[in-house]
Order: C-alpha cells, then structure tokens, then sequence
C-alpha cells in the first residue's frame, strides 16, 4: 500500500507542481493569475493522443508538435486574455477573461475531441507495477522541467531579462528590455511547460477534456502553498499535495479525500497567508 | 328586384361573416390527415449516440407502415426536433410541437435531464408520450397521466444487478462503487440499501471521482473487506477501466456488474489488455443478447434480417435503441388504430390496456396505476466485451 501512495502520489504530485510553475511562469511576467494553466496541461494530453494515436506520428515528433501547439495557445491567451486588462489589474478583470478563455478551450475540446476519456499510448515502455512509466515520467519530466527552468533562469541572458521582468517590470523597461515581447515569450513558455505536463500524465490521467478542470484547480493549490511566482515552492507544494491526496485515498476514502485535501489546503493559508515559502511583498506607495 | 347600396352592404357583410365561421372538413379530408410524432431527439451534442440508434429505428419503423398503405389509410409523419440533449432546447421544442406543429403524440425525450423539465410541459397539454429515460420520478401516473417509460426505470435496473448478484452469481459480499456526479451518489445509495434490504452484505461503498487517476485505494479497500463482486454505477468509461486495468495489476478475479456502459465500446481502447475486460457484465436486455451458441430470439433475428435488408447499419450502434425507436413509432400507431382517432384520450386509453404487448424490445404492460411498461424480468445480464452487430452475449448463469 506505501508503494502505490508514493508511486501515485509522487506522479499527481509532479503533474500538479507543473501545472503550478505553468501559473508562476505567466505570473511572473505578467502579475496576472492565467486560470488557462489546467487547459494547457489538458491541451498536452490532448494533443499527445491526437498526434501520436490518431495520426501515428512518432513519439518525439508528436511531443514537438504537442509543445508548439500548447505554446501558440500560450500565447494566444497573453494576446486574447491577457493584454486587453493589463491596464487595470487592480480591478482583477483577468479573472474573468482568462477564465473566460479556459471555458472556451474546455468546451472547443469537448466538441471536436469528445466527451469521454480517450487513451493515451506508452512513451518508453519501461516498468510495471509501482514502477510503471505512468508514475515515474511525470516525476521525471517534472524533474527535467525544473532543471530546464533554473538553467534558463541563471545562465541565459533571456532568463536574466525575465526575472527583471518578474523582479520589476517598470525598472526593466527603463533599461529598455522589450517587457512585451518577453511577456508573450513567457506565455509561450508556459504552454511548452503545461504541455509537458499533460504530455507526461496522458497515461494516468488519459486524454480527457474534463482534466482541464480539475488541473486548473489541483495545479493552483501548490502555487498557493508555495507562495506565489516561487517554482521550488510550487514543487514541494505540488508533491506534498499529491502525497497527501493519495494518502487521502487510501485511508478515508472518496470524496473525504477531496474534503481532507481542502481543510489542510485552508488551514495552511490561514497559519501563512503568503504560502509556506512565499514572503509578504512590499507595496509601492 | 331593385338593388339598393344598403343592399349590397349588407350581403356583403353577411357574406364575409359567413367566410369566417369554419366549414366543417369533410370526414373524407379528416381520415387522410397524418398522424403527427413529436421527435424529441438530442441528433448531436455529446450525448447523442442513443439518439442515433432511436432514429434508424423511428425511421425504419415509419417507412414500413406508410408503405402498407399507413394506419386506416392515416400515413405517419415524423416531425423531429434537434434538442443537442439541452433541456432548455428540449423544452422550447416541446412547446412548439404542442402549439405549433400540433403533434398527436411525442415520442422522447430520450435523456432524463431533457425529461425531467419537458414531462410537466407535457402533463398540461395532455399530449400523449412515451420515452426511455430512466430517472424513477419521471412516471408518476397521478402527476403525468398522459406519459408512459418503454424502457427499464433505474430501480429495475438496481433490482435487474442485484438479482443478478445475489440469486445467479450467489455471492453475498457486496462492494458498491458509483462516481460522484448526482446519478452516482444516488443510485449507491440506492443500490446498497436494497442488497441490505435483500440480506446481503454490503462490505464497501464508495462514490469516487470520475477523474481520480489511481484506482488502487478503492479497489484495495474493496478487496480487503472481501467483497465477492464490484457492483458500478457509474457512466465514466475513463473510471471503468482504470478499475479494470486496477484489478489485473492487482491479480484479482472479482467480477464487474452493473451500469450498461460497462460494455461500451470506447473502454476497449481504454484498458490496457483485452483480458482486463473480463468477467465485466453489464446490465442488457433478452431480446437484445444471444445465448451461447450465437442465436438472437427468433423475433429479435427476424427484426435483424429486416433491418440488415433495409441496410440499416448496426455495428456502431445499440440493437435495443433501434428496436425501442420501432417500437414508440408502433405503439402511437396501433394506440391511433385501435382508438379511431388521434384525440389524446384514446391514445391514453389504449397505452393503459396493454398487458404483454409485444414489441420488438420488450413485452409491454401498462395500467392507469402503473406507466413502467418495461418488464424486469426482460433484463439481464451481458458479457461486457462481447458485442456483436448491437448485440451482447448472455452472461453466465443464464439458461
């Protein structure tokens, strides 16, 4: 029983820690909260499935394409949800835009893919069991992504430029760095990682436009947890959440899981309202 | 005769009163009138595969009586309405059925949800209906005197799984599993209150999220309280056979039984082997399942042959929707040729004075008490992975 909480719970873990670095990586660029974060990881499932079972590409060809199709949606959504309300974010209308857009993405899908889970093929074709491909390719695609995202962050002028977007975008644009431009790339960006995510969780949680949904929702606890715009927050946020949700399963059960989930989720926001690793932002006065 | 203006006036008065008092239509002109069938069909959205099954059925059935020359030389007109399985489409159809296109009866809606806001529509303007939902609140006789179900009701099918359980498989340790939308929870609940009341016992319940990626801990829970059989209510295909691919993983032969969409066909790209799908059955119908040596009922083969030689397709849909959709069209039919006429009255009458009528689906009996019309003891039991040109194959334990 120990085996199959960790092996599952490390693999919703790791989906939902991606799709909480999906939310930072708008975030960060962007101080808007993209609630289209569980459709781009749907969207990775969806596309997976579309390009590899149906049209019997290979698999890195059908994983590129995957990437590129959820980064354009990426970007879409900076362009279509995103820009128009950048110039009042005190009034949160991204909220309802960005939301907006999420509806539309889940309910495109629903027409044209269907309304029942379709599968997913093997990637590797390596384990069984506690071992199987579908628990240890999200952790290591979670893994990878992380690494990817440190090194682009530290070593490369363009991570540098986007954490003095992050860190602040009116000083960033006064050294003349194109805060636009890296915003949209920041999108694109989000749509590669949320597209990792459901590239590597198609097979455990299939392809499924209703996924889109509920990763929206599990994918914004660890962001929570983790202190918003904080990527190792949002992974030990992520894998704690997954532990624990499974943990969950397996002792109470059912929909108490779900309710045991919310009650520590509120409890934690309660004790630290910044998130267990996030810290109170100064404001400009 | 001399002719005044005042004259003229007044005959032209008179005349253009008489224009607008209705003249009495020959009886001749009546007779040849159609008889109109109100079609409530969800033709798309995402639940409308039944609805396809219905209509080749709704189609092959009116074409064969129109080409007999129709009923009492009345031919059926079929007068269909796209609903996309939206109750607030279904309920302005319904509307514009009764007022509009002046239906003499309406056959669906075909999902309870679409049901559950037409059915009232429908008890005021006392228009004749029959429909396949399933939802038990649907046919209450005192309510909606005018609506009759031809299709089992959720407690026949609860009672069709649990005789099933207890009395063929005679097992007595019962896991109960449902997914947590509305009809999940209700029908667990229900389920597992009737095996206790039958003197079963119930050794897990659980309503689990449709979406829940691991299956393990329910089916793990299920196997530690020694249950013999997993009875599912749910109509998540991704659910069933994650529990499928879940009980292989953990070498466990207990059976599936319950909910028809066990045997749908999407859960064969779903499970990981086709082996994962044994021992799976689903709730099915006599007259649609064939027994071991491959034979359909007499009556339900001659009905294939028929449609097989009208080319109506069945391999990619339900026997039992094509033949329930032959049998609506048939039973106004018959209701319009015993009764005389259309007048909802005796279309009413005639639907309560059925016992054993029968149909292509099942043997109906109706009463002015009693609107199911579905017999129980017509449902059974299929092989999940067995079907066959709409057909299923009789679980074990059936003679």
């Amino acid at each position: 029983m120990l085996g199959s909480i960790i092996a599952s719970g490390l693999a919703a873990g790791a989906i939902y820690a991606l799709v909480g670095i999906t939310y930072n990586t708008m975030f960060s660029t962007s101080r808007v909260m993209s609630f289209t974060a569980g459709q781009l990881a749907m969207l990775g499932g969806v596309f997976g499935s579309l390009f590899m079972l149906k049209m019997g590409m290979p698999t890195l060809v059908g994983f590129a394409l995957t990437l590129v199709a959820c980064a354009i949606i990426g970007v879409i959504t900076e362009f279509v949800a995103v820009r128009p309300v950048l110039k009042s974010l005190e009034q949160h209308l991204y909220v309802l835009s960005t939301l907006a857009l999420a509806l539309m993405i889940q309910q495109v899908t629903a027409i044209k893919w269907g309304t029942e889970p379709q599968p997913f093929p093997r990637i590797v074709g390596l384990g069984t069991g506690v071992w199987d491909e579908k628990f240890w390719l999200p952790v290591v695609a979670c893994g990878l992504t992380i690494l990817g995202l440190e090194y682009l962050y530290r070593r490369t002028l363009v991570g540098h430029a986007f954490m003095a977007i992050a860190e602040d975008n009116f000083a960033a644009r006064a050294l003349g760095l194109p805060e636009r431009n890296l915003r949209v790339a920041s999108y694109a960006l989000a749509g590669v990682i949320g597209g990792v995510a459901g590239f590597a969780g198609g097979e455990l949680m299939l392809a499924f436009f209703a996924n889109g949904a509920l990763l929206n929702f599990y994918g914004f606890v660890p962001v929570a947890l983790g202190g918003l715009g904080n990527n190792r927050g949002a992974l030990i946020g992520g894998l704690a959440l997954g532990l624990f949700q499974q943990a969950a399963n397996f002792l109470v059960g059912g929909i108490f899981s779900s309710v045991a989930v919310f009650a520590i989720f509120i409890i934690v926001l309660l004790a630290a309202p910044s998130g267990l690793f996030g810290s109170a932002t100064a404001r400009r006065v | 005769m001399s002719i005044s203006r005042r004259g003229i006036l007044l005959g032209g008065a008179g005349a253009l009163g008489a224009a607008t008092f209705p003249l009495a239509r020959p009886a001749i002109a009546q007779s040849s009138e159609p008889i109109k069938i109100g079609w409530l069909a969800a033709m798309t959205g995402p639940s409308s595969a039944p609805t396809v099954g219905f209509n080749r059925g709704v189609t092959f059935a009116t074409e064969a009586i129109n080409a007999a020359g129709g009923v009492k030389g009345r031919k059926i007109e079929i007068i269909t309405r796209d609903t996309q399985g939206d109750p607030t489409k279904a309920v302005n159809a319904t509307q514009e059925l009764i007022s509009q296109a002046k239906v003499h009866a309406i056959w669906g809606p075909v999902n309870s949800g679409e049901a559950l806001a037409t059915t009232p529509l429908m008890a005021r303007a006392k228009m004749p209906d029959l429909h396949p939902c399933v939802v038990d609140t649907l046919i209450d006789p005192a309510k909606f005197p005018a609506a009759f179900r031809i299709a089992p009701s959720n407690g026949q099918w609860d009672d069709a799984v649990r005789n099933y359980c207890l009395k063929v498989l005679k097992v007595s340790k019962i896991a109960v599993i449902g997914d947590t939308t509305g009809y999940g929870v209700t029908a667990v609940k229900a389920s597992v209150e009737a095996f206790k009341k039958d003197g079963a016992d119930v050794v897990y319940s659980a309503n689990i999220d449709a979406t829940q990626p691991d299956m393990t801990p329910d089916m793990l829970r299920a196997k530690n309280a020694a249950a013999q059989v997993i009875v599912v209510w749910s109509v998540s295909t991704g659910m069933e056979a994650r529990m499928f691919n879940t009980r292989a993983s953990m070498n466990w032969d207990v059976a599936f039984v319950g909910h028809p969409s066990l045997a749908s066909g999407e859960l064969a790209s779903l499970i990981e082997k086709p082996a994962n799908w044994e021992k799976v059955y689903a709730i099915g119908y006599k007259s649609c399942s064939y027994d071991s040596a491959g034979k359909l009922p007499a009556k339900s083969q001659d009905l294939v042959d028929r449609l097989n030689k009208a080319k109506v397709p069945l391999n990619d849909t339900l026997l039992w929707w094509i033949a329930g959709g032959i049998d609506a069209v048939e039973l106004i039919a018959r209701a319009v040729e015993a009764s005389g006429s259309t007048d909802s009255e005796g279309i009413v009458k005639y639907w309560n004075s059925l016992s054993k009528y029968p149909g292509y689906f099942g043997n109906y009996s109706f009463s002015p008490t009693q609107h199911n019309g579905y017999p129980t003891d017509e449902i059974v039991m299929s092989e999940a992975r067995s079907a066959k040109n709409g057909t299923f194959a009789l679980a074990p334990g059936y003679s």
